[in-house]
């Protein structure tokens, strides 16, 4: 269709494959955040200094906030959350570099939900076992329909909320960028992207770990 | 008869234009229903701004710390009316809709997207009001017990991401209607 051309990512045609841009952002991100990992543990010391110190803050508040959310027994979910934190809050941050937040790409957010989706579940059953699917004749077995229905909303309001934050704030620059054309070189767009990448994006990647971390806490517990 | 029926006699008249006016006629209106969701931020960051005023005149120590949960709820409240103001500029400087139009029936299907696409965006005068109201109440108790703040913000931050899910359906709806309306395949 025409239309769909107009915000969408650009995609390249490899025989029967259709390379979008949002894999090779992705695969950017990926590389990224793998060089700023080796990086950050190049040198383990005791006494940590310089880089070691800001790896470790970040691990500990990722710990802390794990901990605070889900609960002390629950730190182990902390390597995922911590990985879907950073990985969101890279993704969102990647307009600010010229580059097409893969974020702003349904099919990257409704993957994301879909692992959140899975985790709520699987992790309910395993910990539950046959009665957590009681839990969905509650209050009264009538309500199973809405229950479902209920369930199978969280992944898209997730994977939507990310999307059409982030896709809004793409939009709404890309379009400054076409209207302000030479006199972008002025400092005007940087206010823009101050809130729509800095604060959106980093306000959005929080939101969409803690609301993981809330679900899945709700479905084991 | 034929001449009272004026419904008639409007659309007959409107069917004397070309397709690509009548759907950048319906943008316009679109664009202007878009901004109708202004109501909800404008409403919910007012309340938030009172309460603001209200926590530092109890509490003028913490006049820092409400003000900028003040403004971080206010700014998160504004998110509907950003969507708005996103869908009303696209159909007004990157219009999807006019290169979409092939024959006449086509033109009307793409008019009354353009209008439901603003129509649509309304919807975010609830999440406005809502953010706002939730901002207000944050700013209150960050007013009242300051060294909360953390927990409160990041309660308050939670809470209003869940009362955007309505807002943002209505802006998913609006990106179809634009983008890939899925009727036209159906002509």
């Amino acid at each position: 269709m025409p239309g769909t051309l107009g915000f969408g990512p650009y995609k390249i045609l490899i025989g029967d494959f259709e390379l979008s841009q949002t894999v090779t952002t992705t695969w950017f991100i990926m590389a990224v955040i793998m060089l700023l990992v080796l990086w950050l543990t190049r040198k383990r010391e005791e006494i940590p200094k310089g880089a070691q110190n800001f790896a470790e803050l970040l691990v500990e508040s990722i710990n802390g906030l794990v901990k605070q959310t889900m609960g002390e027994k629950r730190v182990n979910f902390a390597p995922y959350m911590g990985t879907l934190l950073i990985f969101i809050a890279f993704a969102n941050l990647a307009g600010l570099f010229g580059l097409r937040p893969p974020t702003a790409d349904v099919n990257t957010t409704l993957a994301l939900a879909l692992m959140t989706f899975f985790t709520i579940h699987v992790g309910g059953t395993i910990s539950k076992g046959a009665s957590y699917f009681k839990g969905f004749l509650e209050p009264f077995p009538l309500l199973l329909p809405l229950n479902i229905i209920g369930e199978l909303a969280t992944p898209i309001s997730l994977s939507f909320r990310l999307f059409g934050n982030i896709v809004g704030g793409m939009i709404i620059m890309s379009l400054l960028y076409g209207a302000l054309g030479y006199f972008a070189v002025l400092p005007i767009p940087a206010v823009f992207h101050i809130y729509f990448d800095l604060f959106a994006g980093l306000l959005q990647s929080f939101i969409f770990t803690m609301l993981t971390m809330v679900f899945v806490s709700m479905a084991i517990d | 008869m034929e001449n009272t029926n004026f419904i008639v006699q409007f659309l007959n008249w409107l069917m004397t234009f070309d397709g690509k006016t009548l759907v950048m006629a319906a943008s316009c209106i679109g664009a202007g229903f878009a901004m109708i969701a202004g109501i909800g931020p404008g409403i919910g960051q007012g309340y938030a701004a009172g309460k603001g005023a209200e926590a530092t005149a109890k509490n003028p120590k913490n006049n820092k710390q409400t003000v900028m949960v003040m403004l971080l709820g206010a700014a998160v409240a504004e998110t509907s009316g950003i969507l708005a103001l996103v869908v009303a500029l696209i159909l007004l400087y990157g219009n999807p809709l006019i290169s979409q139009v092939t024959t006449q029936n086509s033109a009307l299907i793409l008019m009354a997207s353009a209008i439901g696409a603003g129509i649509s965006m309304i919807a975010g005068v609830g999440p406005g009001i809502g953010q706002g109201y939730a901002a207000g109440k944050g700013t209150e108790a960050v007013g009242k017990r300051p060294k909360l703040q953390s927990v409160i913000v990041r309660t308050m931050f939670l809470g209003q991401a869940v009362a955007q899910t309505t807002g943002i359906y209505a802006l998913i709806i609006s990106l179809v209607l634009m983008f890939a309306n899925p009727l036209l395949n159906l002509l």
